[in-house]
């Protein structure tokens, strides 16, 4: 006979357990695997687009911007490819939460399972081909921009961590609100494309006229960018005010995002 | 001992929207002041109370609609219920829903290593359990091919078996799902019967009313909602049938499939 041990109680308010997450590891882990994998699945290049894909927008935007429009940074290639990978990861996350409650709406009907998986492992599995994207980053900074290893690097987990917390903290209310407001599949991409202009990605923080600073660092993207400008391309140990504010706001983004989930995710399962 | 499934007093709600309200159609009806309509019908589920222990089997009858797939959910936590409390004990397995979400583009098992998680069963149980899933479903080869290649019957095949695979202590079983073959659903049967023996409970919804009569402790028959009756399967089967063809002679699809036939099984046709 099994053991029964997982004595499970259901009333009104029950929400889940934050254990049950932990509980449910392996199927993050499938889950992960299976993003991976299906994203490639029928293309005969296939992992090779991860990278070809965001090479071939780095090479069009560093002719633009050197050739065109003269955006005065100094070997802008690196500056580029140290912020452009961040941005490109953060809004695939974004977008992606758009669907990925719809795209799994049999499955949770079929079987009980925490549904804030399916936004950590769309989020790990994104976040997986960035650390690939990254590691080539450093590889072409350190042998071609700073010859040389600077310390400044021992940060970089840091940052992807917060990265990881933010960019999951903003996916938690896009996903409810697209279940219950088809409408946001529509605003959303118009939202990633206003948020590319006013983040750093092509031009720095520098570059922003100084009354106007404060309020452009509101946009936590050009805090994180900044960040992974100092840490990457300038090869420095970027401020600690600046750190300290991305990580309070990527970590509040993260409390409340995932507080917002947990409240909304069981009506999200009778209406998607 | 205790009981595997203990449901008190449960209520479930839905409200469906009404056809989304638009801006543009809220701005009409505002002008033309016809309030806009909030809530759209309402499907209520009340005052269920059920309790199964070991080794037995309740089965839910009624017409379509009338709740019996929403108990099955309740019970296996994929809805959270609006009052009252469910407390369940031990591995649930719910079919309920037709495909149970395999995905069509990965294969066979790639499918049978996402869904055995799913359930609840670590990676190393899913490897440890693999080939016994592949025997049973009866795939062969085609379990190297993507979902969608597969025919109705052999998709529902390997949803069951992975779900089986799991050892459930609580099957929520819903029949209209179950499509295997004659082979197949004789395999089923000695499974759940096993199971059964080895102490689980089966929580079945079923339009086969001998497949009921034969194995259900007790019956409970849900009209729109709520709990018409129930008690010793006999019994609320001839007044559910008694109802059903009193009513209209145009009869529910319920009715029709109860025609008798030879020994039946948990799935019809063994």
């Amino acid at each position: 006979m099994a053991t029964v041990d997982n004595v499970r109680v259901l009333t009104p308010r029950s929400r889940g357990r934050m254990s049950d997450v932990w509980r449910f590891r392996d199927l993050y882990r499938t889950l992960v695997a299976r993003d991976l994998a299906v994203k490639y699945h029928s293309s005969v290049l296939g992992f090779v687009w991860t990278l070809l894909n965001p090479l071939l927008m780095l090479a069009v935007l560093t002719a633009v911007f050197t050739h065109v429009i003269r955006v005065p940074i100094e070997h802008y290639w690196a500056f580029l490819l140290s912020g452009y990978f961040v941005w490109n990861c953060a809004q695939q996350c974004l977008s992606s939460a758009t669907y990925v409650l719809h795209q799994h709406a049999s499955l949770r009907r079929s079987a009980s399972f925490p549904s804030e998986i399916l936004l950590l492992s769309a989020a790990t599995a994104k976040h997986f081909e960035f650390a690939i994207e990254i590691g080539i980053t450093l590889v072409a900074l350190v042998i071609f921009h700073h010859k040389g290893v600077p310390g400044s690097l021992l940060v970089l987990p840091v940052l992807f961590a917060l990265q990881f917390f933010l960019v999951v903290g903003l996916m938690s209310p896009i996903a409810v609100l697209s279940v219950l407001f088809r409408d946001v599949q529509h605003a959303l991409p118009l939202v990633i494309l206003a948020l590319f202009y006013v983040s750093p990605v092509f031009y720095s923080t520098d570059l922003v006229p100084e009354s106007i600073r404060g309020l452009y660092m509101l946009n936590p993207f050009a805090g994180l960018l900044s960040l992974y400008h100092a840490v990457l391309f300038e090869g420095r140990f970027p401020s600690a005010g600046l750190l300290g504010w991305v990580a309070i706001f990527a970590l509040s983004s993260y409390g409340v995002g995932y507080a917002i989930f947990r409240r909304f995710k069981s009506l999200c399962v009778e209406v998607a | 001992m205790l009981p595997l499934v203990e449901c008190r007093n449960v209520g479930k709600e839905f409200r469906y929207p009404a056809q989304a309200t638009s801006l543009r159609e809220w701005f009409i009806r505002t002008v033309r002041r016809r309030p806009v309509r909030r809530l759209a019908p309402t499907f209520r589920l009340s005052a269920f109370d059920l309790t199964v222990g070991r080794g037995s089997t309740v089965a839910l009858i009624g017409a379509n609609g009338s709740g019996k797939s929403t108990v099955l959910r309740l019970i296996a936590g994929i809805y959270i219920p609006s009052e009252g409390e469910i407390r369940t004990r031990g591995r649930i397995a719910a079919v309920v829903e037709l495909g149970m979400g395999l995905h069509p583009e990965l294969t066979g098992s790639e499918n049978i290593h996402l869904y055995g998680t799913i359930l609840g069963m670590s990676r190393s149980e899913t490897r440890a359990r693999f080939s016994e899933i592949v025997d049973f479903a009866g795939i062969g080869d085609f379990i190297h091919v993507p979902l969608k290649y597969y025919s109705s019957g052999m998709l529902s095949r390997l949803a069951f078996s992975i779900a089986m695979a799991t050892d459930p202590d609580i099957l929520l079983l819903d029949e209209a799902l179950a499509v295997g073959d004659q082979a197949f659903r004789e395999r089923c049967n000695e499974r759940i019967a096993e199971r059964l023996n080895g102490g689980a409970a089966v929580i079945l919804v079923s339009h086969d009313l001998d497949v009921v009569r034969r194995h259900a402790s007790e019956v409970i028959w849900l009209e729109a909602g709520r709990i018409r009756m129930r008690g010793e399967a006999n019994e609320v089967v001839d007044a559910y049938l008694a109802s059903v063809s009193g009513a209209e002679p145009v009869a529910d699809p319920d009715a029709t499939s109860s025609a008798p036939g030879p020994q039946r099984e948990y799935l019809a046709g063994a």
